[in-house]
Protein backbone atom coordinates (compact mmCIF):
# COMPACT_ATOMS: atom_id res chain seq x y z
CA UNK A 1 0.00 0.00 0.00
CA UNK A 2 0.94 3.64 -1.21
CA UNK A 3 -0.26 5.28 2.15
CA UNK A 4 2.19 7.29 4.05
CA UNK A 5 3.13 5.90 7.60
CA UNK A 6 2.34 9.26 9.55
CA UNK A 7 -1.22 8.89 7.42
CA UNK A 8 -1.84 5.10 8.44
CA UNK A 9 -1.95 6.30 11.77
CA UNK A 10 -3.64 9.12 11.92
CA UNK A 11 -6.54 7.29 10.51
CA UNK A 12 -6.05 4.13 12.32
CA UNK A 13 -5.62 6.20 15.84
CA UNK A 14 -8.94 7.95 15.07
CA UNK A 15 -11.09 4.58 14.39
CA UNK A 16 -9.44 2.83 17.11
CA UNK A 17 -10.39 5.99 19.63
CA UNK A 18 -14.19 5.86 17.56
CA UNK A 19 -14.43 2.04 18.39
CA UNK A 20 -13.54 2.43 22.08
CA UNK A 21 -16.00 5.61 22.37
CA UNK A 22 -18.77 3.67 20.77
CA UNK A 23 -19.56 6.05 18.08
CA UNK A 24 -21.65 4.13 15.80
CA UNK A 25 -21.42 6.70 12.71
CA UNK A 26 -18.57 8.71 11.94
CA UNK A 27 -16.86 10.14 8.81
CA UNK A 28 -13.75 9.28 7.43
CA UNK A 29 -13.79 11.39 4.48
CA UNK A 30 -15.25 14.75 4.32
CA UNK A 31 -16.24 15.12 0.19
CA UNK A 32 -15.64 18.85 0.34
CA UNK A 33 -16.77 19.81 -3.11
CA UNK A 34 -16.43 23.86 -3.41
CA UNK A 35 -17.72 24.42 -6.84
CA UNK A 36 -19.01 22.82 -9.48
CA UNK A 37 -17.82 24.56 -12.45
CA UNK A 38 -15.02 22.42 -14.87
CA UNK A 39 -12.85 23.29 -17.42
CA UNK A 40 -13.82 19.76 -19.21
CA UNK A 41 -17.32 18.59 -20.42
CA UNK A 42 -16.68 14.86 -20.04
CA UNK A 43 -20.27 12.95 -21.51
CA UNK A 44 -22.13 11.28 -19.22
CA UNK A 45 -20.69 13.34 -16.08
CA UNK A 46 -23.42 13.71 -13.03
CA UNK A 47 -21.52 16.46 -11.05
CA UNK A 48 -21.72 19.29 -13.54
CA UNK A 49 -25.23 19.50 -15.03
CA UNK A 50 -26.60 22.60 -13.83
CA UNK A 51 -27.34 26.21 -14.89
CA UNK A 52 -24.79 28.60 -14.73
CA UNK A 53 -25.49 30.82 -12.01
CA UNK A 54 -25.02 27.47 -10.21
CA UNK A 55 -21.85 26.84 -11.91
CA UNK A 56 -20.69 30.46 -10.43
CA UNK A 57 -21.11 29.76 -6.92
CA UNK A 58 -18.88 28.38 -5.05
CA UNK A 59 -17.90 27.70 -1.42
CA UNK A 60 -15.74 30.46 0.65
CA UNK A 61 -12.74 28.94 2.39
CA UNK A 62 -14.60 29.83 5.78
CA UNK A 63 -17.45 27.57 4.79
CA UNK A 64 -14.82 24.74 3.81
CA UNK A 65 -13.15 25.13 7.34
CA UNK A 66 -16.37 25.40 9.02
CA UNK A 67 -17.73 21.77 7.00
CA UNK A 68 -14.52 20.52 7.96
CA UNK A 69 -14.66 21.05 11.66
CA UNK A 70 -18.13 20.60 11.75
CA UNK A 71 -17.52 17.16 10.82
CA UNK A 72 -13.81 16.17 12.11
CA UNK A 73 -12.90 13.74 9.62
CA UNK A 74 -8.86 13.25 9.20
CA UNK A 75 -8.92 13.24 5.48
CA UNK A 76 -10.79 15.27 2.90
CA UNK A 77 -10.87 14.75 -0.41
CA UNK A 78 -11.48 17.74 -2.68
CA UNK A 79 -13.67 17.02 -5.61
CA UNK A 80 -15.96 19.11 -7.96
CA UNK A 81 -16.19 20.36 -10.64
CA UNK A 82 -12.69 21.09 -11.46
CA UNK A 83 -10.85 22.88 -7.48
CA UNK A 84 -8.63 24.39 -9.38
CA UNK A 85 -10.79 26.53 -10.82
CA UNK A 86 -11.43 27.65 -7.44
CA UNK A 87 -9.66 31.67 -7.03
CA UNK A 88 -9.08 30.82 -3.38
CA UNK A 89 -8.33 27.03 -3.47
CA UNK A 90 -4.71 27.79 -2.23
CA UNK A 91 -6.50 29.11 0.48
CA UNK A 92 -8.70 26.47 1.35
CA UNK A 93 -5.81 24.00 0.90
CA UNK A 94 -3.62 25.97 3.38
CA UNK A 95 -6.18 26.33 6.12
CA UNK A 96 -6.49 22.70 5.85
CA UNK A 97 -3.06 21.62 5.92
CA UNK A 98 -2.87 23.90 8.67
CA UNK A 99 -5.52 22.13 10.68
CA UNK A 100 -3.37 18.64 9.89
CA UNK A 101 -5.86 17.12 7.36
CA UNK A 102 -4.91 14.92 4.81
CA UNK A 103 -6.26 15.79 1.87
CA UNK A 104 -6.29 14.41 -1.33
CA UNK A 105 -6.97 17.51 -3.86
CA UNK A 106 -8.85 15.89 -7.27
CA UNK A 107 -8.18 17.23 -10.37
CA UNK A 108 -8.43 16.62 -14.25
CA UNK A 109 -4.56 18.53 -14.24
CA UNK A 110 -5.38 20.75 -17.01
CA UNK A 111 -4.64 23.81 -14.72
CA UNK A 112 -1.74 21.95 -12.34
CA UNK A 113 1.51 22.67 -14.17
CA UNK A 114 0.70 26.32 -14.49
CA UNK A 115 -1.06 26.42 -10.54
CA UNK A 116 2.01 24.18 -8.74
CA UNK A 117 4.68 27.36 -7.97
CA UNK A 118 1.17 28.35 -5.59
CA UNK A 119 1.58 25.01 -3.48
CA UNK A 120 3.72 23.92 -1.07
CA UNK A 121 4.74 20.34 -0.79
CA UNK A 122 3.26 18.58 2.42
CA UNK A 123 2.95 14.92 3.68
CA UNK A 124 -0.93 16.09 4.09
CA UNK A 125 -1.65 17.43 0.32
CA UNK A 126 -2.06 14.90 -2.51
CA UNK A 127 -2.89 15.88 -6.27
CA UNK A 128 -5.32 12.67 -7.27
CA UNK A 129 -5.11 13.53 -10.93
CA UNK A 130 -7.57 12.15 -13.00
CA UNK A 131 -6.53 9.74 -15.59
CA UNK A 132 -8.89 6.82 -17.14
CA UNK A 133 -6.00 5.30 -18.76
CA UNK A 134 -3.92 5.77 -21.48
CA UNK A 135 -3.20 8.45 -23.93
CA UNK A 136 -6.52 7.33 -26.80
CA UNK A 137 -8.31 6.11 -23.74
CA UNK A 138 -8.36 8.74 -21.10
CA UNK A 139 -8.36 11.55 -23.80
CA UNK A 140 -12.08 9.85 -25.40
CA UNK A 141 -13.64 9.34 -21.53
CA UNK A 142 -12.96 12.93 -20.91
CA UNK A 143 -14.11 14.51 -23.99
CA UNK A 144 -11.23 16.10 -25.16
CA UNK A 145 -7.83 14.85 -27.27
CA UNK A 146 -4.62 16.32 -26.00
CA UNK A 147 -6.15 15.89 -22.30
CA UNK A 148 -3.96 13.12 -21.63
CA UNK A 149 -0.83 14.68 -22.77
CA UNK A 150 -1.49 18.04 -20.34
CA UNK A 151 -2.70 16.01 -17.47
CA UNK A 152 0.66 14.23 -17.25
CA UNK A 153 2.95 17.15 -18.11
CA UNK A 154 1.21 18.15 -14.44
CA UNK A 155 1.67 15.06 -12.94
CA UNK A 156 5.80 15.04 -14.01
CA UNK A 157 6.00 18.58 -12.54
CA UNK A 158 4.09 17.59 -9.45
CA UNK A 159 6.25 14.98 -8.78
CA UNK A 160 9.34 17.09 -9.84
CA UNK A 161 8.19 19.80 -7.32
CA UNK A 162 7.85 16.95 -4.14
CA UNK A 163 4.41 16.74 -4.28
CA UNK A 164 2.64 13.87 -3.01
CA UNK A 165 0.69 12.81 -6.62
CA UNK A 166 -1.67 9.36 -7.02
CA UNK A 167 -4.02 8.90 -10.49
CA UNK A 168 -7.43 8.45 -10.03
CA UNK A 169 -9.51 5.99 -12.48
CA UNK A 170 -12.99 5.06 -12.91
CA UNK A 171 -13.42 1.89 -15.19
CA UNK A 172 -16.85 1.71 -17.07
CA UNK A 173 -18.45 -1.36 -18.61
CA UNK A 174 -16.21 -2.61 -21.63
CA UNK A 175 -12.93 -2.03 -20.56
CA UNK A 176 -10.24 -3.78 -21.48
CA UNK A 177 -8.24 -5.41 -18.40
CA UNK A 178 -4.92 -5.90 -20.24
CA UNK A 179 -5.17 -2.23 -21.12
CA UNK A 180 -5.47 -0.79 -17.92
CA UNK A 181 -2.60 -3.11 -16.78
CA UNK A 182 -0.46 -1.41 -19.21
CA UNK A 183 -1.94 1.95 -18.23
CA UNK A 184 -0.69 0.97 -14.31
CA UNK A 185 2.78 0.40 -15.68
CA UNK A 186 3.02 3.69 -17.69
CA UNK A 187 1.85 5.92 -14.55
CA UNK A 188 3.76 4.04 -12.10
CA UNK A 189 6.57 5.01 -14.64
CA UNK A 190 6.15 8.94 -13.97
CA UNK A 191 6.64 8.01 -10.30
CA UNK A 192 3.74 8.67 -8.61
CA UNK A 193 2.71 7.35 -5.02
CA UNK A 194 -0.11 5.09 -5.82
CA UNK A 195 -3.35 4.59 -8.56
CA UNK A 196 -6.90 5.01 -7.08
CA UNK A 197 -9.41 3.34 -8.90
CA UNK A 198 -13.28 2.70 -9.33
CA UNK A 199 -16.17 1.10 -10.91
CA UNK A 200 -18.28 3.38 -12.59
CA UNK A 201 -21.83 4.35 -11.26
CA UNK A 202 -24.81 5.27 -12.46
CA UNK A 203 -25.59 9.77 -11.10
CA UNK A 204 -28.95 10.10 -10.97
CA UNK A 205 -28.36 13.51 -12.17
CA UNK A 206 -26.07 12.78 -15.22
CA UNK A 207 -27.75 12.72 -18.68
CA UNK A 208 -29.15 9.34 -19.28
CA UNK A 209 -26.86 6.51 -20.13
CA UNK A 210 -28.13 2.90 -21.33
CA UNK A 211 -26.62 0.10 -18.81
CA UNK A 212 -23.69 0.47 -16.05
CA UNK A 213 -22.02 -2.84 -14.85
CA UNK A 214 -23.59 -5.07 -12.22
CA UNK A 215 -21.73 -6.15 -9.42
CA UNK A 216 -21.15 -9.72 -10.87
CA UNK A 217 -19.44 -7.75 -13.89
CA UNK A 218 -17.68 -5.19 -11.83
CA UNK A 219 -15.97 -8.55 -9.86
CA UNK A 220 -15.25 -10.33 -12.76
CA UNK A 221 -13.30 -6.93 -14.29
CA UNK A 222 -11.39 -6.38 -11.10
CA UNK A 223 -10.54 -10.17 -10.45
CA UNK A 224 -9.00 -9.98 -14.20
CA UNK A 225 -7.38 -6.66 -13.54
CA UNK A 226 -5.94 -6.50 -9.84
CA UNK A 227 -4.97 -10.45 -9.89
CA UNK A 228 -0.88 -11.20 -10.55
CA UNK A 229 -0.09 -7.85 -9.42
CA UNK A 230 3.00 -6.79 -10.39
CA UNK A 231 5.57 -5.67 -8.13
CA UNK A 232 6.00 -1.96 -9.11
CA UNK A 233 2.10 -1.11 -9.02
CA UNK A 234 1.47 0.85 -5.71
CA UNK A 235 -2.25 1.30 -4.94
CA UNK A 236 -3.29 4.50 -2.73
CA UNK A 237 -6.02 2.52 -1.44
CA UNK A 238 -7.32 -0.15 1.41
CA UNK A 239 -5.96 -3.53 -0.11
CA UNK A 240 -9.41 -4.34 1.59
CA UNK A 241 -11.38 -2.66 -0.58
CA UNK A 242 -9.27 -4.24 -4.00
CA UNK A 243 -10.31 -7.61 -2.18
CA UNK A 244 -14.25 -6.63 -2.12
CA UNK A 245 -13.90 -5.27 -6.11
CA UNK A 246 -12.28 -8.31 -7.01
CA UNK A 247 -14.81 -10.74 -5.06
CA UNK A 248 -13.06 -11.96 -2.19
CA UNK A 249 -14.83 -10.18 0.18
CA UNK A 250 -18.93 -8.75 1.01
CA UNK A 251 -19.13 -5.55 2.37
CA UNK A 252 -21.91 -3.30 3.26
CA UNK A 253 -22.08 0.32 2.56
CA UNK A 254 -21.07 2.83 4.34
CA UNK A 255 -22.18 5.96 3.29
CA UNK A 256 -21.65 8.64 6.03
CA UNK A 257 -18.16 7.09 6.36
CA UNK A 258 -17.85 9.79 3.11
CA UNK A 259 -20.06 12.39 3.88
CA UNK A 260 -20.25 15.17 1.30
CA UNK A 261 -20.78 18.94 1.44
CA UNK A 262 -20.86 21.65 -1.56
CA UNK A 263 -23.42 24.85 -1.97
CA UNK A 264 -26.50 23.43 -1.41
CA UNK A 265 -25.33 21.91 2.14
CA UNK A 266 -24.92 18.90 3.49
CA UNK A 267 -26.08 15.77 1.02
CA UNK A 268 -28.01 12.61 1.68
CA UNK A 269 -27.27 9.81 2.29
CA UNK A 270 -23.98 9.96 0.53
CA UNK A 271 -21.38 11.56 -2.25
CA UNK A 272 -23.47 9.76 -5.11
CA UNK A 273 -27.03 9.74 -4.17
CA UNK A 274 -28.75 13.45 -3.98
CA UNK A 275 -31.72 12.64 -1.78
CA UNK A 276 -31.98 16.16 -0.71
CA UNK A 277 -29.67 18.11 1.87
CA UNK A 278 -29.69 19.33 5.76
CA UNK A 279 -28.03 22.32 7.02
CA UNK A 280 -25.71 20.81 9.33
CA UNK A 281 -23.75 17.54 9.98
CA UNK A 282 -25.16 16.83 13.11
CA UNK A 283 -28.89 16.89 11.27
CA UNK A 284 -27.33 14.91 8.48
CA UNK A 285 -26.29 12.10 10.58
CA UNK A 286 -29.62 12.18 12.90
CA UNK A 287 -32.54 12.12 9.83
CA UNK A 288 -31.35 10.32 7.05
CA UNK A 289 -32.66 7.14 6.91
CA UNK A 290 -29.90 5.33 6.36
CA UNK A 291 -31.89 2.07 6.61
CA UNK A 292 -33.10 3.02 2.67
CA UNK A 293 -29.48 3.02 1.42
CA UNK A 294 -27.28 0.58 0.68
CA UNK A 295 -27.07 -2.91 -0.92
CA UNK A 296 -29.12 -4.85 1.76
CA UNK A 297 -31.40 -1.81 1.26
CA UNK A 298 -33.01 -3.67 -1.66
CA UNK A 299 -33.14 -0.12 -3.36
CA UNK A 300 -32.37 -0.45 -6.97
CA UNK A 301 -30.06 3.48 -6.49
CA UNK A 302 -27.67 1.31 -4.55
CA UNK A 303 -28.01 -1.85 -6.64
CA UNK A 304 -24.81 -0.93 -8.72
CA UNK A 305 -22.77 0.33 -6.43
CA UNK A 306 -19.48 -0.48 -5.43
CA UNK A 307 -17.59 2.69 -5.22
CA UNK A 308 -14.69 3.72 -3.07
CA UNK A 309 -16.67 6.56 -1.02
CA UNK A 310 -18.80 4.09 0.00
CA UNK A 311 -17.26 0.92 0.28
CA UNK A 312 -13.85 1.68 1.12
CA UNK A 313 -14.76 3.26 4.32
CA UNK A 314 -16.48 -0.05 5.42
CA UNK A 315 -12.55 -1.74 4.75
CA UNK A 316 -10.31 1.23 6.32
CA UNK A 317 -12.77 0.61 9.93
CA UNK A 318 -12.20 -3.28 9.44
CA UNK A 319 -8.51 -3.23 8.35
CA UNK A 320 -8.00 -0.60 11.86
CA UNK A 321 -11.12 -1.85 14.21
CA UNK A 322 -9.92 -5.63 14.39
CA UNK A 323 -6.81 -8.01 14.29
CA UNK A 324 -8.46 -10.18 11.42
CA UNK A 325 -8.72 -6.92 9.40
CA UNK A 326 -5.33 -5.85 9.87
CA UNK A 327 -3.87 -9.00 9.44
CA UNK A 328 -5.40 -8.86 5.81
CA UNK A 329 -4.30 -5.44 5.16
CA UNK A 330 -0.55 -6.87 5.68
CA UNK A 331 -1.34 -9.46 3.93
CA UNK A 332 -2.97 -7.80 1.14
CA UNK A 333 -0.19 -5.27 1.01
CA UNK A 334 2.49 -7.43 0.29
CA UNK A 335 0.47 -10.53 -2.12
CA UNK A 336 0.68 -10.54 -5.98
CA UNK A 337 -2.89 -12.21 -5.98
CA UNK A 338 -1.19 -15.12 -8.42
CA UNK A 339 -4.84 -16.11 -9.85
CA UNK A 340 -3.83 -18.52 -12.92
CA UNK A 341 -7.84 -18.59 -13.50
CA UNK A 342 -7.69 -14.63 -13.77
CA UNK A 343 -4.60 -14.79 -15.95
CA UNK A 344 -6.48 -17.14 -18.32
CA UNK A 345 -9.12 -14.17 -18.38
CA UNK A 346 -6.76 -11.82 -19.56
CA UNK A 347 -5.06 -13.75 -22.12
CA UNK A 348 -8.95 -14.34 -23.34
CA UNK A 349 -10.03 -10.75 -23.37
CA UNK A 350 -6.95 -10.26 -25.61
CA UNK A 351 -5.99 -12.73 -28.00
CA UNK A 352 -5.11 -10.45 -30.70
CA UNK A 353 -2.85 -8.10 -28.65
CA UNK A 354 -4.27 -4.51 -26.87
CA UNK A 355 -8.25 -3.95 -27.41
CA UNK A 356 -9.45 -1.10 -29.42
CA UNK A 357 -10.69 1.78 -27.83
CA UNK A 358 -13.31 0.10 -25.47
CA UNK A 359 -16.19 3.13 -26.21
CA UNK A 360 -16.20 2.98 -29.85
CA UNK A 361 -15.19 -0.55 -30.21
CA UNK A 362 -17.79 -3.77 -29.84
CA UNK A 363 -18.04 -4.08 -25.90
CA UNK A 364 -15.53 -6.87 -24.99
CA UNK A 365 -16.65 -10.61 -24.89
CA UNK A 366 -17.65 -11.63 -21.37
CA UNK A 367 -15.38 -12.77 -18.70
CA UNK A 368 -15.93 -15.64 -17.50
CA UNK A 369 -16.22 -15.65 -13.50
CA UNK A 370 -13.91 -16.92 -11.36
CA UNK A 371 -15.44 -20.04 -8.95
CA UNK A 372 -13.26 -18.73 -5.86
CA UNK B 1 -37.02 11.49 -5.00
CA UNK B 2 -37.41 8.91 -2.22
CA UNK B 3 -35.82 6.02 -1.77
CA UNK B 4 -37.28 2.99 -3.81
CA UNK B 5 -36.61 0.16 -1.26
CA UNK B 6 -36.95 -3.50 -1.24
CA UNK B 7 -36.61 -3.98 -4.94
CA UNK B 8 -33.58 -6.46 -4.94
CA UNK B 9 -32.56 -9.07 -3.48
CA UNK B 10 -28.98 -9.14 -2.39
CA UNK B 11 -28.44 -12.54 -4.30
CA UNK B 12 -29.96 -10.57 -7.46
CA UNK B 13 -27.92 -7.68 -6.90
CA UNK B 14 -24.51 -10.08 -6.54
CA UNK B 15 -25.88 -11.51 -9.69
CA UNK B 16 -26.59 -8.62 -11.37
CA UNK B 17 -24.27 -8.67 -15.14
CA UNK B 18 -25.74 -4.90 -15.88
CA UNK B 19 -27.67 -2.66 -13.95
CA UNK B 20 -30.12 0.23 -15.44
CA UNK B 21 -28.91 3.42 -15.13
CA UNK B 22 -31.38 6.61 -14.16
CA UNK B 23 -33.58 7.48 -16.66
CA UNK B 24 -34.85 11.01 -16.56
CA UNK B 25 -38.28 12.43 -18.19
CA UNK B 26 -38.24 15.19 -20.86
CA UNK B 27 -39.47 17.50 -18.42
CA UNK B 28 -38.30 20.90 -20.25
CA UNK B 29 -41.48 23.43 -21.52
CA UNK B 30 -43.78 21.19 -18.89
CA UNK B 31 -46.28 22.93 -16.71
CA UNK B 32 -47.64 20.72 -14.46
CA UNK B 33 -51.55 21.05 -14.10
CA UNK B 34 -51.72 21.42 -10.30
CA UNK B 35 -55.25 20.56 -9.41
CA UNK B 36 -55.07 18.89 -5.99
CA UNK B 37 -52.16 18.74 -3.25
CA UNK B 38 -50.86 15.48 -4.67
CA UNK B 39 -50.40 16.84 -8.03
CA UNK B 40 -48.17 19.76 -6.56
CA UNK B 41 -46.55 17.58 -4.35
CA UNK B 42 -45.53 15.13 -7.16
CA UNK B 43 -44.36 17.86 -9.86
CA UNK B 44 -42.37 19.16 -7.12
CA UNK B 45 -40.62 16.43 -6.62
CA UNK B 46 -39.56 16.50 -10.06
CA UNK B 47 -38.46 20.05 -9.81
CA UNK B 48 -36.26 18.52 -7.52
CA UNK B 49 -35.11 15.70 -9.43
CA UNK B 50 -34.98 18.56 -12.71
CA UNK B 51 -31.02 19.64 -14.06
CA UNK B 52 -32.64 22.86 -15.06
CA UNK B 53 -33.77 26.21 -13.51
CA UNK B 54 -37.60 26.13 -12.86
CA UNK B 55 -40.08 29.31 -12.34
CA UNK B 56 -42.61 29.17 -9.60
CA UNK B 57 -45.88 31.39 -9.33
CA UNK B 58 -46.58 32.17 -5.95
CA UNK B 59 -50.40 32.81 -4.84
CA UNK B 60 -49.28 36.13 -3.78
CA UNK B 61 -48.51 36.38 -7.82
CA UNK B 62 -45.02 37.09 -7.63
CA UNK B 63 -43.00 35.02 -9.83
CA UNK B 64 -39.43 33.30 -9.04
CA UNK B 65 -36.96 31.80 -11.48
CA UNK B 66 -35.47 29.10 -9.26
CA UNK B 67 -32.88 25.86 -9.26
CA UNK B 68 -34.77 23.94 -6.92
CA UNK B 69 -32.23 21.33 -5.18
CA UNK B 70 -33.83 20.84 -2.06
CA UNK B 71 -37.47 19.72 -0.88
CA UNK B 72 -39.12 18.44 2.29
CA UNK B 73 -41.92 16.96 1.97
CA UNK B 74 -44.33 17.21 5.51
CA UNK B 75 -47.76 16.08 6.64
CA UNK B 76 -49.04 19.12 5.60
CA UNK B 77 -48.44 22.05 2.28
CA UNK B 78 -47.48 24.18 5.31
CA UNK B 79 -45.12 21.75 6.78
CA UNK B 80 -43.37 21.34 3.85
CA UNK B 81 -40.37 23.10 1.25
CA UNK B 82 -38.48 23.52 -1.32
CA UNK B 83 -34.91 25.19 -0.89
CA UNK B 84 -33.65 27.15 -3.97
CA UNK B 85 -30.91 29.43 -5.84
CA UNK B 86 -32.25 32.18 -7.70
CA UNK B 87 -30.03 33.55 -10.97
CA UNK B 88 -29.24 36.72 -9.14
CA UNK B 89 -29.15 36.40 -5.29
CA UNK B 90 -25.88 34.83 -3.39
CA UNK B 91 -27.88 33.30 -0.84
CA UNK B 92 -30.37 30.01 -0.25
CA UNK B 93 -33.83 30.45 -0.17
CA UNK B 94 -36.99 28.55 1.30
CA UNK B 95 -40.64 28.58 0.26
CA UNK B 96 -43.15 26.24 1.58
CA UNK B 97 -45.63 24.26 -0.65
CA UNK B 98 -48.47 25.95 0.22
CA UNK B 99 -47.03 29.00 -1.10
CA UNK B 100 -46.87 27.59 -4.72
CA UNK B 101 -49.59 28.62 -7.07
CA UNK B 102 -47.92 27.91 -10.67
CA UNK B 103 -44.80 25.73 -12.04
CA UNK B 104 -43.47 26.02 -15.02
CA UNK B 105 -40.28 23.98 -16.13
CA UNK B 106 -39.02 27.00 -18.07
CA UNK B 107 -34.95 26.26 -18.14
CA UNK B 108 -32.54 24.52 -20.19
CA UNK B 109 -32.25 20.93 -19.20
CA UNK B 110 -28.66 20.92 -18.69
CA UNK B 111 -28.20 17.07 -18.97
CA UNK B 112 -29.77 17.29 -22.59
CA UNK B 113 -27.48 15.87 -25.80
CA UNK B 114 -24.75 14.80 -23.16
CA UNK B 115 -25.32 11.90 -23.28
CA UNK B 116 -22.65 9.25 -23.65
CA UNK B 117 -23.90 7.99 -26.70
CA UNK B 118 -24.22 11.65 -28.00
CA UNK B 119 -20.32 12.17 -27.58
CA UNK B 120 -19.68 8.63 -29.41
CA UNK B 121 -21.54 10.01 -32.84
CA UNK B 122 -20.38 13.41 -32.37
CA UNK B 123 -16.78 11.72 -32.51
CA UNK B 124 -17.41 9.57 -34.55
CA UNK B 125 -18.25 12.28 -37.22
CA UNK B 126 -15.76 14.74 -36.79
CA UNK B 127 -13.13 11.69 -36.90
CA UNK B 128 -14.62 10.94 -40.14
CA UNK B 129 -14.43 14.21 -41.68
CA UNK B 130 -10.44 14.17 -40.80
CA UNK B 131 -10.68 16.73 -37.57
CA UNK B 132 -7.92 17.15 -35.44
CA UNK B 133 -8.22 18.22 -31.73
CA UNK B 134 -11.92 16.37 -30.96
CA UNK B 135 -13.61 18.08 -27.84
CA UNK B 136 -16.49 18.91 -26.16
CA UNK B 137 -16.56 22.21 -24.06
CA UNK B 138 -18.32 23.72 -21.02
CA UNK B 139 -21.31 25.52 -21.69
CA UNK B 140 -21.20 29.50 -21.54
CA UNK B 141 -21.50 30.85 -18.00
CA UNK B 142 -23.03 34.08 -19.37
Amino acid sequence: MAVPISQMWTVATYVLKKKFTGEKRYPLVLMLEPLFRCNLACAGCGKVQYPPHILKKQLSPEECFAAVEECGAPMVSLPGGEPLLHAQIVEIVNGLIARKKYIYLCTNALELKRRLPEFTPSKYLTFSVHLDGMRDHHDFSVCREGGYDIAVEGIKEAVKRGFRVTTNATFFDGTDPNGVRGFFDEVMDMGVEGIVLSPGYSYDKAPDQTKFMGRARVRRLFRAILSNRKPTWKFNMSPLFLEFLMGDRKYECTPWGSPAFNIFGWQKPCYLLQDGYTETYKELIETTKWEDYGVASGNAKCANCMVSCGYEPTAVIEGFGSLKGFWGMVRGTFSSYKDAHALKLLNDSAPHGPAKLVQIAEPAQSLVESGR
Amino acid sequence: MTAEVLKYTMQQVEDLELAPAAQHEKLEGWVPDLVGEEDLRQALEKAFDYRGDVTVTLKSGERIEAFIFNRRSGATLIDSYVQYYTPTAPEKRKLTYAEIARLEFTGKDRAEGKHWEDWVKKYNEKKAAGEKNIALVPDALD
